[in-house]
């Protein structure tokens, strides 16, 4: 099992085979855990319950993965995403509001930027984001925290910030573009090899 | 075009409704510049998952997903053990369950009316065959009393019923017989006489009787006598009627 690849061993859980999942589970446990704790806001039974979500998915969807969509880690991520997010949202109809008020959203700012100053971590990626995020204005920061994070919709979203669709769309673009090319700049840009 | 191109950072965020979703990819097949931004904004997308405190999942954690799986993968190992799954996989992958509900209840009508339908075939070969050979009177007697029963009368009528023949006699004023006395009818063939049955008439003197001719039988006339009791094989009583 350790020596096959992260698509060999999805092809053998279509085949019901247990012992690739649970290679699979090893291998990609900690990166799921993480990226759903983040999106539960650290709240472990909700955590615990997208994890148990996404591999049974896994599991019994039977969808194949291969590696021409990507990373493994990538395409995981996004199951993950899809899940944690349809979870929030039924929290979020449940109690039947989507505002969020201001100070309420400066709190969540306040305890992420200590997050940030607290990370003490070797994942250049990791890194990068955090320059990158750097770069962007404040409701550029919200507006990423707010969709990818948080799973609000883009209307939605419009409505928290008091903006027209449009303008929000128009931001999203920006902001995009933006991270994309710092990106770019950081692995194949003037910066790289420095 | 530029207005679609604007649709790509919500495709890539998937936010899009179906119906724009599958506009958008036949935008992409022909938009060079949307195929140019594709990769590298979904990259740049998917890249913000990383932006994450990565810690380690409890140890506890493998046992309880993996029980989580396995325990729901058992019952359906269980289901799918059971003779009349497949049956039922069928049913419900085809049926919700109040179309399976009336799927049976069509099916049991048809059935039931299928049968019905066969049976009234049947009913109905019969009387068709019934009618393909209609009763007809093939020939009619007049019998008329004499002696003791000089008042009575009565008619005797020959069916023909597809191969088979049989005697209708109808007596009206017959006098009432004694004791054991029964009328006997005769059929009398070129001096034989042949036992047709016995008749015992009502209160009012009436008498009905009918008898089935045995194959190739034959006869000239009717005699009916009174006798003494029933089942003679030749007649030993006075005649009262016979044919005219």
């Amino acid at each position: 099992m350790k020596n096959k690849s992260d698509e060999e061993l999805v092809k053998l859980i279509v085949q019901n085979h247990r012992p690739a999942l649970e290679e699979l589970y090893d291998r990609y446990i900690n990166l799921i855990y993480s990226f759903s704790l983040k999106m539960t806001k650290g709240d472990t039974e909700k955590t615990k319950e997208i994890v148990q979500l996404v591999f049974l998915r896994l599991w019994t969807t039977k969808r194949t993965y291969s590696a021409s969509q990507g990373k493994f880690a990538n395409w995981i991520l996004t199951i993950t995403r899809n899940i944690a997010i349809d979870l929030i949202r039924k929290e979020h109809k449940h109690k039947g509001t989507v505002q969020l008020d201001h100070n309420e959203w400066e709190k969540i700012q306040g305890q992420q930027s200590e997050h940030v100053l607290q990370e003490v971590s070797n994942n250049l990626l990791k890194q990068q984001i955090q320059e990158a995020k750097h770069q962007l204005s404040e409701p550029q920061k919200r507006l990423i925290n707010l969709l990818y994070w948080e799973g609000y919709s883009l209307s939605e979203i419009a409505q928290l910030e008091e903006k027209p669709l449009g303008t929000i769309k128009s931001r999203l673009n920006q902001t995009l573009k933006k991270l994309r090319n710092y990106f770019s700049e950081e692995t194949g840009g003037v910066r790289h090899g420095k | 075009m530029e207005n679609k191109c604007e649709n790509l950072s919500l495709y890539i965020i998937d936010q899009l409704s179906e119906h724009e979703k599958e506009q958008f990819k036949r935008h992409l097949k022909t938009c060079a510049h949307c195929q140019n931004e594709l990769e590298s904004l979904q990259e740049t997308w998917q890249t913000l998952s990383y932006d994450m405190e990565e810690v380690d999942a409890p140890d506890s954690l493998k046992m309880e997903v993996m029980d989580f799986i396995f325990k729901e993968d058992k019952t359906e190992k269980a289901k799918k053990e059971s003779p009349l799954y497949p049956i039922k996989l069928f049913l419900t992958k085809h049926f919700s369950p109040l179309s399976a509900g009336m799927t049976a209840i069509l099916i049991i009508s048809f059935t039931g009316l299928l049968w019905y339908n066969l049976h009234l075939k049947d009913t109905i070969t019969a009387l068709e065959d019934e009618m393909a050979s209609p009763t007809q009177i093939v020939r009619t007697f007049n019998l008329k009393g004499q002696d003791t029963a000089a008042s009575a009368n009565g008619t005797a009528y020959l069916l023909q019923e597809g191969h088979d023949n049989s005697l209708i006699i109808e007596l009206n004023n017959m006098p009432g017989t004694k004791d054991d006395e029964v009328y006997q009818v005769w059929l009398l063939n070129n001096g034989n006489r042949q036992n047709a049955g016995t008749i015992k008439p009502d209160q009012n003197g009436n008498g009905l009787i009918t008898y089935r001719m045995p194959k190739d039988q034959s006869f000239d006339d009717i005699g009916i006598t009174l006798e003494p009791n029933p089942n003679n094989t030749q007649p030993k009583g006075r005649k009262v009627m016979g044919t005219i």
